[in-house]
């Protein structure tokens, strides 16, 4: 793609959020939506592929069915009660409504089926994008509104369980991402109406973590899992930190993703919502066992191959690896800084 | 409820429910979705005129831009899915599944 | 006044029937012209004769598109259309959806809720909304610049994706 049009379009996406950010006006909100939309759009479909052609109809038609959702919601909640402002959003109906339409944008459980088929369609960095930037909006959304409390539980344990469940009979990476992306932001829903500043945390540190883990795959150019045993070859220092990146992304204790669980299932418990934060942890081990697979295929196994291709690491490669290794440091080692984050936050 | 309150929220959810349900073309997605648009429509500019607040009448112009737009891309997107896939047909959509 | 507003209300939800009981997309668009028609026609009644004009004009020009691709695509050996029986039996199960939901809402709806009362318009040369659309340029600002600046955009995301490159139907060479 033209590099004139291409800054065109990140200018579009950046805008877009920017604007959803910044209003306070239903309207201005939905517009802002409406941008984001319009400009990843043709990044999704930028190699013409049929498959990223398909991906990119299927995204068009859940955002603009989610956005017409959320307008909807507005409006209707102007005609009851004459409010467009987005802390406004008072009667119970449209609240509902604006949940699904939100639900729907950011994949949240029973209306998540599009993001793993979405996924599936793009190369790695347009994946990257959708799965991180992409989120940032409708969740400045969700924050600002008082929600429906048991709606938003109901759909936060179906994602967590859902995501486990889903990922679990997969080989293809974009699909085990997805699954992921969608028990995490289980994670984060629930914990949204209690404590929401936790829940910006929870959506910055799956961010570097997802970073971190889109960087990998890229730098290995793997999109499966059976391509992933042959990332020992390419470069031995980040596929030993590899499985370390992904139990962080399964939240076991001493690295960055346990810190959000551990907080999220203390809320919980502070909130005498045992039952609810026992399920959600015992959700998690559904995550991590597809985590541990991937781990496993590409660090504990080494398949026989011919000396040129064992011999592939002597070479740099000549990716920029920057933002992979700062990303990586982040999601394996935030977790001692994490009290000091919270407060920054809170 | 008014009737007109009544009126518009009926369209919306008969759009929605056809968009959802049963779509044999993305074409026939594309005008339940045009026709979700044009309720809103409908909802806003009547909002603006029932309460006679001048300032607010821009926006259902503003709205049916932006809804111009999208229903443009979805048309772009309907020429990109019939050149890769040679059809509009949903089923046809299915490369992608799980 | 009552009665015309009944007519025009129940033709806006009987179109977005006919539109969502998934017939061929060329009657479909015939529908979704019905609807903009009776959307106009509701906006009439309001007092809102300039947004009801934006409507006819750019809604329906716009449709005029959309029935241009129908027409191409439609070329089916045997479109859809209502007298089908699968679209009959969605439009009727539509049909009493909204009718049982419309038993749950109705009441109370007196003669001035179907139409409300216009009693500032004998004092002003323009309608409202015609000064409140010419607002949105003096005073619009930056929601002018973003909604021209999406425009834009649009133009480019549609090139971008049909710019195809050697696949396909509709291309040149």
């Amino acid at each position: 793609m033209n590099p004139y049009i291409m800054s065109i379009f990140l200018l579009g996406l950046g805008l877009g959020t920017t604007i959803t950010f910044m209003s306070s006006h239903w309207l201005l909100a939905w517009m802002g939506l409406e941008i984001n939309t319009l400009a990843i759009i043709p990044l999704m479909a930028q190699h013409h592929h049929p498959r990223s052609v398909e991906a990119s109809t299927k995204y068009f038609l859940t955002q603009a069915t989610a956005a017409a959702m959320i307008l909807f919601a507005s409006s209707t909640n102007a005609w009851i009660t004459g409010q467009w402002d987005i802390n406004e959003l008072s009667h119970p109906m449209s609240s509902t409504i604006m949940m699904l339409g939100l639900a729907l944008k950011i994949g949240l459980a029973p209306l998540h089926t599009w993001l793993p088929e979405v996924l599936q369609g793009l190369d790695l960095t347009t994946g990257l994008i959708m799965s991180t930037w992409q989120k940032l909006a409708p969740f400045s959304l969700l924050m600002q509104m008082n929600l429906n409390n048991s709606v938003m539980i109901t759909m936060a344990i179906m994602s967590t369980m859902i995501g486990g469940w889903g990922g679990l009979n997969q080989t293809q990476l974009r699909k085990i991402l997805a699954y992921s992306s969608i028990a995490h932001i289980g994670w984060m829903i629930l914990v949204l109406q209690f404590s929401p500043s936790l829940t910006l945390i929870t959506l910055m540190i799956y961010i570097f973590m997802t970073l971190s883990i889109f960087c990998l795959f890229k730098m290995n150019k793997t999109t499966s899992i059976n391509s992933l045993a042959m990332s020992w070859s390419k470069s031995p220092t980040i596929t030993a930190l590899s499985p370390l990146i992904l139990l962080s992304l399964g939240g076991l204790p001493p690295l960055t993703g346990f810190g959000p669980k551990w907080m999220i299932l203390s809320e919980l418990t502070k909130q005498d919502l045992n039952m609810i934060a026992t399920i959600t942890a015992l959700s998690a081990l559904l995550s991590l066992y597809f985590y541990l697979r991937l781990s496993y295929a590409m660090t504990l196994t080494l398949s026989p191959n011919t000396t040129p291709i064992t011999n592939q690491w002597r070479f740099n490669t000549k990716q920029p690896t920057i933002h992979l290794s700062i990303s990586t440091m982040l999601s394996l080692m935030l977790l001692p800084l994490l009290p000091g984050i919270m407060t920054i936050i809170n | 409820m008014t009737p007109v309150h009544f009126a518009f929220s009926t369209t919306f959810i008969l759009g929605l429910m056809g968009l959802t349900f049963h779509r044999n073309h993305l074409l026939s997605a594309l005008l339940c979705l045009e026709g979700m648009m044009l309720s809103l429509y409908v909802a806003l500019s009547l909002w603006t005129l029932q309460l006679n607040s001048i300032s607010f009448s821009p926006t259902p112009m503003l709205m049916l831009a932006f809804s111009a737009c999208e229903a443009s891309a979805g048309l772009a997107l309907l020429v990109a899915t019939s050149r890769t896939h040679g059809t509009d047909r949903l089923q046809a959509l299915n490369i992608l599944q799980c | 006044m009552t009665y015309l507003m009944f007519l025009l209300l129940m033709g806006l939800i009987f179109g977005l029937i006919a539109v969502a009981s998934n017939p061929s997309p060329y009657f479909a668009a015939l529908g979704l012209v019905v609807v903009a028609g009776m959307g106009c026609g509701v906006m009439v009644s309001f007092g809102g004769p300039f947004l009801s004009l934006v409507l006819f004009l750019i809604y329906l020009g716009g449709m005029l598109v959309v029935f241009a691709y129908s027409a191409a695509l439609a070329a089916e050996p045997y479109p859809e259309s209502w007298g089908n029986w699968s679209v009959a039996v969605y439009g009727a199960l539509y049909l009493m959806g909204v009718i049982l939901v419309l038993f749950y809402f109705y009441g109370g709806w007196y003669e001035s809720s179907w139409v409300p009362v216009d009693e500032l318009s004998g004092l002003s040369m323009f309608r409202g909304d015609m000064s409140g659309v010419a607002l949105m340029y003096s005073s619009g600002g930056w929601v002018l610049v973003i909604s021209a600046w999406v425009l834009l955009l649009t133009l480019f995301v549609v090139l971008e994706l049909t710019r195809g490159l050697s696949r396909g139907t509709l291309r040149v060479v």
